[in-house]
């Protein structure tokens, strides 16, 4: 953390700071961003180099429970991309779910430095924050599944709506997460209660509850609202994957009614009705949506695109991935969590001759290429649901090289192109844009305001790329990866290794709210009240981003 | 009995893989010993008070008393120098051990395999074959109308599965406990279990894959030939309600033993169960579960998988995770004589293991860690005393449903934990090998499997 | 002369030689042969530590090299090969031709686990007996044999075939459990008798046997007749040295179909007594 080092001669993008491709040094003392260094600091001439704050990964599946079925159900995704141990780093196995280490140095091997674990049940936090901790190089954090929690849809159905927002926080606290997370609201309990139903609407009454999915999405939207949280209520909509579910997200997106509220994956959300003679194959509802979320400044959304080739999709909504897998072959799980979530996992493989891939491939481009705001239409393929975040320097090149993007679009199925609008778009991202998707908007999503970005105090998580006309190798492998001030790759190899934080939130609550939880979980859980809250051995290193109030009862 | 009582509540006992975590603690402080354990089962109690502190030296190098440093010492030269080192067991130990014991086995080059691999590594193969249903416990308390425990006791092994878990617990839509259940057992014989079943099911030794793949047949609504009964001692008319009965349950489960995966069939027995399960998902919903036997196996299974991508039998000596069963499992390994020496961490395979495995044992250096004296630590080269986890040492382990659970540990130790050991041999090997070793070869394709 | 090994320091802990290929040794000399690498537990060792080389490498493709000892320990031989002929006297490891695509092995001798995983082409010949999972797919992937002949005239363990997909594995001796379990199509010959189990959750192909076999309940008695196929293939086996009796060239067959848990588009051939 000592070290300092001065950056000279490359081409900052810094968009956070209005900094666009300005050759400038960038500073580095104490693992943060200095004004200045000291004339002994050690020197990286960039000279011919783009110089970057480290990525920002705001949605992906990294860690936790769900993630180790998928990595254990696919030995065979593993063996033909192994990760061999160097003298200083671990070994793993990559494919679509790598391994714990294999993810953390991949992620730094790209230039990024922070990922948000995407989808976490509350009683599975342990078990991610271990994995996180064995998750080297990168800054990480998890979004808790609460969007299908028994006990919250109790105190919602009885208005006990102050309660609920208790509870709310009291989950968010004790699991050490970042964010609260909807997943198809409502489904779970048709799923494991009605012989694995689903929810169709957000007016269908949930099971046995006197809810529907609107009245659950509004109350915490509300509630989190209130709560302050850095990084708003994060959702993964009903029908997702469905023909004709661009009108549900419509929908849903209008319930935030001005408020901040997180859109997940929104390629996956964007399927306008069945075209032509077919019931099934979806036309581009990317349009619509754009325009929603261009128009709507409270709402953010990552894309979610759909790369080609193998996958996996791994999802708390257990119904879709029960769907799916009639598609993916012979291997499918479920795992049901007690009062809490579903899941479904179901090995994938996106093929560009086949229609609906090929449009989900589409819609993806399409949403990226007509968002007007790079800050709230952020960079995402749902790893692994989508694709590897390993494809993401191919995306890039997608959106900054319309001729490579043009070769592309002629090898795959002509008739779901005819039917997507990307055919009119003509659009390429810039350097900067590009550095807003992957980097400054998402830290500004998360209310990471010292990530994804070079200004005085940030923290020193810097990417270095060699400028190339091939930008999916450009982006491929940086020539230099600074973590925490620290030079973890110089001249494409790994020097040292590195252990990230946790990032996490601790909303403030009623301490009342306990005796509302313990009952319920002497009746309906099978782990005692007691052992359920996450103690602080399981964050060695870690650093709580203060809620609004937080922030604002700090200052003096 | 002394003054000088702790009262620990809350606790979580690791003796199988119920990892109940529902036990109040009395400790005597004096006599570090625990007194009570409330809500234990008939071998939960046992465990508890068997677990008293015994006077054993910190380490023996060839028999002879040593300090747990010298130990350490010895034990990282032999695992240093070995060309086809395996460290085995792993399951009665904190994860936080197991990490350190896969990441020795990463830095240099050897194999890890755990106690899954005699036990349900069948289910991990079938698992990666054909997927599974599954879910937590509490979803079987809270909602399962129909459980189906197969080829086991749970009885006399897992008492607590039963009682809080599966049958009798009353939950969220099972308002009544055992009266809102249909349990089904299928076995091989009668057991201490078979009273507590609805249904019964006695099948022919090693048929339960026909029995099965029958099932299977008929949920898809195929034939099946009527010499189902000859061959596995269940008529088809027994069959065919069977399976009626699991089409309309609300929510079923099933609960599977060693009985099924242990049996000739092996992994292909628990593959047809779990495919099974799937079918059933066609119709309603279902859940299937192997049952667990070691305290932390599952969390072993987990820890290994999340570091390298597969669950057990993991060879490194190529600089990266390798998996096969068979090829880098230690009951094989040290059958075929492949292994120059071991690391055995919280096991005791001298007890239980086929001959020729135990004889080759015999014939290269032994590294143990266990609380007590055992077989395996009676012929190591090395054997170091530890504390007892989940008594003596706090850390995670995780249930057989993959609940993560901290251990409230009762009393301490004056012996180090697995972890600590653990961590100072791979301190010493890392200096000795100037970081991790690394194969000057590259990876090859072919040679991936 | 073709390059020949033989086995002089045997190997402690296994050995893994995925360089033991007709294109690795192409145009080697024996001195240059016994500088590759090879894999000796967890560190890397000279070819030559272990065998004794001699002779040179045949000139322009892929040749023939010899291979002498007991070999029961060295793995990955003939890994990946596409052309070219190794003959093996002795016995051999794990994962022999795994993945190859063509050319062909010849072992005088038994061979461990994993006989021609994943193969696509060529032929592996093995007079001896072979482990288990012979042609079979890997751990979690759902095809095995993708092509190409495995033709083992002893007995094999369990799993022969699993998940094949094309090709053909003639067995002489008896096969173990589950031989052809989840087949896809191609075909399985067994001259001796097959284990329990046989083509349990087959979808397509076909195994042959010539001894009597109580099938899974899954599987359904469809004919009696004599397959024209089986005649020419049969006919073939007995060309390549497995001792097909003239009763089994001309012989009817049970055509059983299964099985029914899958497709039901698979069938067991049985002789008929």
């Amino acid at each position: 953390m000592g070290s300092s080092l001065r950056i000279v001669n490359g081409r900052v993008y810094d968009p956070a700071n209005g900094v666009d491709g300005e050759v400038r040094d960038v500073c580095i003392r104490d693992g943060k961003i200095a004004a200045d260094a000291p004339p002994d600091a050690k020197r990286i001439d960039a000279a011919g180099m783009v110089v970057m704050p480290g990525g920002v990964d705001i949605h992906c599946h990294i860690a936790g429970p769900k993630v180790n079925l998928a990595r254990k159900v696919q030995p065979e995704d593993h063996r033909y991309d192994v990760h061999p141990r160097t003298r200083v780093t671990r070994s793993g196995t990559g494919g679509s779910v790598p391994s714990t280490f294999a993810t953390g140095y991949r992620y730094a091997g790209l230039g990024y430095t922070t990922a948000m674990e995407a989808a976490v049940t509350p009683l599975g936090a342990r078990h991610a924050l271990e994995e996180l901790h064995d998750t080297p190089v990168i800054d990480k954090g998890f979004y808790v599944l609460v969007g299908n929690n028994v006990l919250l849809y109790r105190l919602l159905q009885e208005g006990r709506l102050e309660e609920f927002r208790n509870a709310l926080a009291w989950w968010i606290k004790v699991t050490k997460a970042y964010a609260p997370k909807l997943v198809n609201p409502g489904g779970d309990e048709l799923w494991k209660g009605q012989r694995n139903a689903n929810i169709t609407s957000l007016d269908d009454k949930i099971g046995p509850f006197e809810l529907t999915p609107r009245k659950v999405i509004a109350g915490f939207i509300e509630a989190a609202t209130a709560l302050g949280l850095p990084h708003p209520v994060h959702i993964h909509c009903n029908n997702l994957g469905h023909t004709g579910n661009v009108a549900t997200t419509l929908e849903t997106m209008r319930l935030a009614e001005g408020r901040r509220t997180h859109f997940a994956h929104v390629q996956f959300n964007s399927y306008g009705p069945a075209a032509g003679k077919s019931q099934t194959n979806p036309t581009s509802g990317a349009r619509e949506i754009a325009e929603f979320v261009n128009t709507h400044p409270n709402i953010s959304a990552d894309v979610g695109a759909v790369m080609f080739g193998r996958s996996t999709i791994m999802t708390g909504d257990a119904p879709l991935a029960y769907m799916l897998r009639q598609f993916g072959g012979t291997k499918w799980v479920n795992a049901d969590t007690e009062n809490e979530s579903g899941c479904g996992i179901v090995p994938f493989t996106y093929q560009d001759r086949v229609y609906t891939n090929a449009m989900q491939w589409a819609v993806g481009l399409e949403l990226f290429l007509l968002s007007q705001d790079p800050w709230r239409m952020v960079f995402s393929t749902d790893h692994p649901n989508g694709g590897s975040f390993v494809t993401y320097p191919r995306l890039i090149r997608l959106l900054m090289d319309r001729e490579f993007r043009k070769a592309r679009m002629a090898e795959v199925n002509q008739k779901a192109l005819d039917r997507s609008g990307l055919r009119d778009l003509s659009r390429e991202y810039s350097l900067n844009e590009i550095a807003i998707v992957t980097r400054a908007g998402p830290a500004r999503l998360l209310g990471l305001t010292r990530k994804g970005q070079l200004g005085v105090g940030a923290d020193a998580d810097v990417t270095i790329y060699e400028e190339d006309p091939d930008k999916e190798k450009m982006f491929s492998a940086p020539r230099y990866v600074i973590k925490d001030g620290e030079l973890i790759i110089e001249d494409h190899e790994f020097r040292v290794d590195h252990e990230g934080r946790l990032l996490h939130v601790a909303p403030d609550f009623d301490p009342g709210i306990e005796q509302v939880i313990e009952p319920f979980f002497e009746d309906f859980y099978t782990i005692r009240f007691a052992n359920y809250a996450v103690d602080d051995r399981y964050a060695p290193h870690h650093e709580i981003i203060p809620t609004a109030p937080q922030a604002a009862g700090a200052r003096p | 009995m002394s003054e000088n009582l702790k009262f620990v509540p809350h606790a979580t006992c690791t003796f199988c893989g119920c990892v109940c975590d529902d036990m109040d603690l009395t400790v005597d402080m004096d006599e570090k010993r625990i007194t009570k354990a409330e809500n234990a089962c008939v071998l939960g109690k046992a465990w508890f008070r068997e677990h008293g502190i015994e006077q054993r030296p910190y380490a023996l190098i060839g028999g002879r008393e040593a300090t747990t440093a010298e130990g350490v010492e010895e034990a990282a030269q032999i695992l240093a120098r070995a060309r086809f080192p395996l460290i085995y067991g792993l399951s009665d130990t904190t994860c936080e051990a197991q990490r350190v014991a896969v990441a020795i086995a990463d830095m240099i080059g050897g194999t890890v395999d755990t106690t899954t691999s005699v036990c349900h590594g069948p289910s991990g193969i079938a698992f990666e074959t054909v997927g599974e249903s599954t879910a937590s416990l509490g979803e079987i308390k809270n909602r399962a109308d129909m459980v189906v425990f197969w080829g086991g006791n749970p009885a006399e092994a897992h008492p607590r599965l039963f009682s809080r878990y599966a049958v009798t617990p009353k939950g969220m839509y099972i308002p009544n406990g055992r009266k809102d259940r249909t349990v089904v057992l299928v076995d091989v014989r009668r057991t201490m279990s078979t009273p507590v079943a609805d249904i019964f099911l006695r099948v022919k030794p090693r048929s339960d894959f026909e029995v099965l793949w029958a099932l299977r047949a008929l949920v898809k609504g195929r034939r099946v030939d009527p010499s189902i009964e000859r061959r596995t001692g269940v008529s088809l008319a027994v069959l065919e309600d069977l399976v009626a009965r699991m089409k309309s349950c609300r929510y079923g489960a099933f609960l599977f033993g060693m009985g099924l995966t242990m049996t000739r069939g092996r992994h292909f027995n628990s593959g047809a169960l779990l495919a099974l399960t799937t079918d059933l998902n066609e119709f309603t919903h279902w859940v299937a579960k192997p049952v667990r036997g070691h305290g932390n196996v599952t969390g072993a299974d987990n820890v290994v998988s999340w570091q390298t991508g597969f669950p057990f039998g993991v060879n490194f000596s190529r600089g990266y995770p390798r998996f096969n069963p068979g090829e880098f499992t230690t009951v094989d390994l040290l059958a075929r004589g492949e292994t120059d020496a071991i690391l055995i961490l919280a096991s005791d395979p001298a007890a239980n293991f086929p001959k020729a495995a135990i004889e080759h044992l015999k014939r290269i250096p032994v590294i143990s860690l266990d609380p007590k004296t055992t077989l395996t630590s009676q012929l190591a080269r090395v054997a170091f005393t530890t504390a007892t986890y989940g008594i003596n040492v706090g850390g995670t382990v995780y249930r057989m449903d993959d609940v993560a659970i901290t251990l409230r540990p009762a009393f301490e130790s004056p012996y180090p934990s697995d972890e600590e050991i653990l961590s100072a041999i791979r301190d010493r090997v890392r200096a000795l090998l100037g970081g991790n070793r690394v194969p000057a070869v590259a990876p090859a394709v072919a040679a991936a499997s | 002369m073709s390059l020949a090994f033989t086995l002089r320091t045997p190997p402690t802990v296994p050995l893994e030689a995925e360089v033991l290929t007709p294109a690795r040794l192409a145009g080697l000399s024996a001195p240059e042969a016994a500088k590759l690498s090879v894999v000796h537990g967890n560190e890397r060792a000279d070819l030559g530590e272990f065998f004794q080389v001699q002779g040179t490498a045949d000139g322009g493709g892929a040749g023939e090299f010899r291979l002498t000892g007991d070999l029961s320990r060295v793995k990955h031989v003939g890994a990946g090969m596409a052309d070219g002929r190794i003959v093996i006297h002795g016995s051999v490891g794990m994962h022999l031709g795994a993945e190859m695509t063509g050319g062909e092995i010849i072992v005088e001798g038994d061979a461990a686990d994993w006989v021609g995983p994943e193969m696509t082409g060529g032929r592996i010949v093995i007079k001896g007996n072979a482990g288990h999972m012979v042609g079979a797919a890997s751990r979690g992937s759902a095809v095995g044999v993708r092509g190409g002949e495995i033709v083992v005239f002893g007995n094999t363990g369990n799993e022969a075939g699993h998940g094949m997909r094309r090709g053909l594995v003639a067995i002489g001796g008896d096969a173990g459990d589950f031989a052809g379990v989840s087949m896809l199509a191609g075909t399985i010959v067994v001259l001796g008798s097959l284990g329990w189990r046989a083509g349990a959750g087959m979808r397509r192909g076909s195994i042959v046997t010539m001894h009597p076999v109580e099938l899974l309940p899954t599987f359904s008695y469809a004919c009696t007749y004599a397959p024209l196929y089986l005649r020419l293939l049969l006919a073939r086996l007995r060309r390549l040295g497995l001792p097909v009796a003239d009763a089994q060239v001309s012989g009817r067959y049970q055509r059983w179909s299964g099985d029914a848990v899958e497709l039901n588009k698979g069938e067991v051939l049985i002789l008929e007594a």
